[in-house]
């Protein structure tokens, strides 16, 4: 051997030690406070569940903010995390909505995914029992106060998937605390407002004040408790979004509406859409009325009948349940604000740690810069709500998770490491 | 020594510079002495660092080299505690000089070709920063013709016309989901050939330092009907951009350096850039179909930054020199601009080299070059991407020369 190839060796080793050198830098080290994050459920509705493009489906369980929330737990010694999928030979669960193409005025044209359905045999409204560990509990269409309902699961297929037969009457708010946890996110609510705010006020009733503060208060009382053998638990609630805020009640607009009368055959002197409110006679739409994204695949603007053109007549107004007229937004809003208040209130009085949903959509709704993404309330192309308008996108679940786990971090003093965002979708496009 | 090479290719990465995308790479004698060489007449690369000296070389030559540039940035996003690193890539800067004419002669002629500015900076395409960028390839080579006139026997002044041939690939992801459920992509391809000039004048005082000034002026990189390849759904291909046009300034630099001679032996020489990169006020695009996107303007917003560099050099006999030295580079990017393509900071640089002349006409040397960017954390104004990066670089060289 000569000092040739010693040098040659020495300067190859030289090379190879420097590119494997990379540089370090600061990063969060996971720790887990004073929350103890061993067994984390998730209790809550269909934003829990994973629900998306109108449907609960595989891709959507597999997004769930909750496995997120748990996949990052796992860096702080939380245990496996299981939501309660759909078989991947009925993967497409409820079925979904797919985006097919844009009409030519830029309207989304969408199509239900009715394959591989997860639906029993014979039926159209039950699905093939999940058997298993669960951690997700949510179900979608669960108000609040449907959680100490005995016999809810005979009402919600959702639920209902999740009991056995014996399970079958079991109150919600049992079948979730029958097991020893130790953490909790609890995001209840929604669905006490949402039904009437979707159907214009027409197909439902607010829950009523007080009821929710009583058994919002019952339910966090149970799972601070830990579930059935446990030692008590801590936990995470959130507040509820602004439903006035989402695309489902942003896409189809007074303006817009107008905008396609007005560029139609005939429809050039249009200026005017009559709706019926939910109370009072048929008037003029203002600004401040909603529309549901619902309308324009429901009913054709302008299309005659013995009493007029559809929406352009007050003698044919747009019907009640697509109109969420200003006063009905009032109603929404009111009980909105007396439910967070009581979410609050009761997140203070067992010092919960609270994940402000709120405002959290408020603020991405309006649009922000995540990592270069824009994300904004705009249907289909904001990245934040999926095809139904209401539920979120992966992305949107992303930045959710996110949320409660700074809302975590800064109540129990945990560093679980945030989720990239930037790694989750948002509506497909064809 | 294959081998070697293929090591040398396999274990490599990134891209090379010393200020944000500056490149300061034009000499291996003057890249182990910190980069310093504007006030010091001391070989052909005097053709870009001063072209007032080149009537001082006492002989006529060529020469050319290449560096390797070793780059490893890191970044962690805000509150993650996962690591990403940039890809490996091995840009090869290079540099090749000629320089004629009698040296009796008060007037010579130099010819320059080198690299100026570029950079080589790939990430996963799935990183954190994905809609931001993913990859930027740029490269701008100068070729520069130049007089030199020795106006007294202690006062020199040269200048040079350069050509800039430039190219530039940038990559990102676009926010909008695929039927695969994978992000769009675009990539901003396009090439560049612009004008602009290198002045400098070199002055021997009495006292026996010598005193060097140059000048090298903006070039506006203008890319003109560059390719846009955007990777998006079927759906909204037509609404989307194939062509676009875009500038970028590549700033004006001057430099005003020193030569000391402490002994026949040594040499130490010291400068100090000013690189104008306020010039470098945004990257905009200019897209030829708007249906979907509007054209871009990204802040950049730099500011003017200096560079401090101080080398020696020591003919430890005829045939072997030994070079040294050190450099601090502020940035001129400001807080909220700074960008993965670009992740700057003030950085420390330190070099080494030896050079070997076995024959009075044949010379190789060799430099290495460190340099140590700040780790810089805070979020991007226009993107909000927060985190923190941090940047090494390991940059070797070699230049053989011919005089004649």
């Amino acid at each position: 051997m000569n000092s040739k190839y010693f040098y040659k060796s020495a300067l190859a080793l030289a090379v190879l030690g420097l590119a494997a050198c990379k540089p370090s830098v600061n990063t969060t080290v996971p720790s887990k406070g004073t929350a103890d994050f061993t067994r984390y459920i998730a209790v809550g509705n269909s934003l829990t569940s994973g629900f998306a493009d109108g449907g609960l489906y595989l891709d959507g369980q597999k997004n769930c903010f909750p496995g997120m929330i748990a996949e990052q737990m796992k860096t702080v010694g939380g245990g496996s995390f299981t939501t309660p999928f759909f078989a991947d030979n009925q993967a497409n669960g409820s079925g979904y909505l797919k985006l097919t193409g844009f009409n030519a005025n830029g309207t989304p044209q969408t199509t239900k995914e009715t394959s591989n359905l997860a639906y029993r045999p014979g039926s159209t409204t039950f699905f093939t029992r999940y058997s298993g560990d669960i951690n997700n509990y949510g179900v979608p269409g669960i108000k609040l106060i449907h959680s100490t309902i005995a016999g809810y699961g005979t009402l919600n297929p959702y639920y209902e998937r999740m009991l056995t037969d014996a399970t079958l009457t079991t109150p919600y708010l049992n079948f979730v605390t029958s097991k020893p946890f130790t953490f909790f996110s609890m995001w209840l609510g929604n669905n006490d407002i949402l039904g009437y705010a979707t159907s214009g006020g027409a197909g439902d009733t607010p829950t009523d004040k007080a009821l929710f503060t009583q058994v919002y208060n019952l339910v966090v009382s149970q799972l601070v408790k830990g579930g059935t053998g446990g030692n008590g638990a801590k936990g995470v609630v959130a507040t509820i979004p602004d439903v006035t805020a989402t695309a489902f009640f942003r896409t189809v607009t007074l303006k817009s509406i107008l905008a396609a009368v007005n560029a139609s055959p005939g429809g050039a002197g249009v200026t005017d859409l009559y709706i019926k409110p939910g109370t009072g006679a048929a008037r003029k739409a203002t600004a401040e009325d909603l529309f549901t994204l619902t309308l324009l695949s429901d009913r054709t603007i302008g299309k005659p009948d013995a009493t007029g053109p559809y929406g352009l007549a007050p003698t044919n107004p747009i019907e009640n349940q697509y109109v969420l007229d200003k006063d009905e937004v009032a109603v929404v809003n009111d009980y909105v604000a007396s439910y967070n208040a009581t979410i609050r209130s009761v997140a203070s009085a067992y010092n919960l740690a609270l994940m402000d949903a709120n405002a959290m959509l408020k603020e991405y709704g309006a649009g922000k810069e995540v990592n270069g993404a824009l994300v904004s309330g705009a249907f289909i192309t904001g990245n934040l709500f999926s095809l139904d308008g209401i539920h979120l996108t992966p992305m949107g679940y992303a930045i959710t998770a996110n949320g409660f786990i700074n809302a975590i971090n800064a109540k129990y003093g945990s560093s679980i490491p945030i989720v990239d965002v930037t790694k989750y979708r948002g509506v497909k496009f064809p | 020594m294959k081998k070697i090479l293929l090591s040398v290719l396999l274990a490599v990465p990134v891209w090379g510079f010393s200020q944000s995308f500056q490149v300061n790479l034009q000499g291996q004698k003057q890249t182990a002495m910190g980069g310093a060489g504007t006030g010091v007449a001391m070989d052909e690369a005097a053709v870009f660092f001063n072209p007032g000296a080149v009537s001082f070389l006492k002989q006529n030559g060529v020469q050319g080299g290449v560096n390797g540039i070793i780059l490893k940035t890191s970044f962690s996003q805000a509150g993650s505690n996962i690591t990403e690193h940039n890809q490996n890539k091995l840009p090869t800067p290079f540099a090749a000089y000629a320089v004629f004419g009698s040296p009796q002669n008060r007037l010579r002629f130099g010819l320059g070709v080198y690299t100026p500015f570029g950079g080589a900076m790939h990430w996963d395409t799935n990183w954190t920063g994905k809609y931001t960028v993913t990859s930027l390839d740029l490269q701008a080579v100068y070729i520069q013709p130049t007089l030199s006139l020795k106006i007294t026997d202690n006062i020199g002044i040269g200048g040079g016309v350069v050509y800039s041939l430039g190219k530039v690939d940038l990559r990102r992801a676009i926010p909008i989901t695929l039927n695969n459920g994978e992000s769009s992509t675009a990539q901003l391809k396009g090439t560049s050939k612009d004008f602009g000039w290198n002045a400098g004048i070199y002055i021997n005082t009495l006292s026996g330092v010598t005193i060097g000034i140059s000048h090298r002026s903006k070039i506006n990189a203008t890319v003109d009907n560059g390719d846009a390849n955007f990777v998006v759904p079927d759906a909204l291909k037509p609404t989307f951009p194939t062509k676009f046009n875009a500038q970028l300034p590549l700033p004006a630099t001057s430099t005003i350096g020193f030569g000391f001679y402490p002994s026949d032996k040594t040499t130490i020489a010291l400068d100090v850039n000013w690189v104008q990169w306020h010039v470098y006020k945004d990257l905009a695009f200019d897209y030829d179909n708007n249906t979907r996107i509007p054209d871009t303007k990204s802040p950049r917003n730099y500011h003017d930054a200096a560079t401090f560099r101080l080398g020696i050099e020591n003919k430890v006999s005829s045939i072997v020199a030994l070079r040294a030295g050190v450099g601090y580079a502020l940035t001129p990017v400001g807080d909220g601009y700074v960008t993965p393509e670009v992740p700057d900071a003030n950085r420390l640089l330190l070099s080494a080299g030896i050079g070997f002349k076995p024959s009075e006409r044949f010379g190789v040397d060799f430099s290495f070059l460190y340099e140590n960017v700040k780790s810089r954390s805070g979020t991007n104004i226009e993107t909000g991407l927060n985190g923190t990066f941090k940047t090494v670089a390991f940059i070797p060289g070699v230049a053989l020369s011919y005089k004649f």
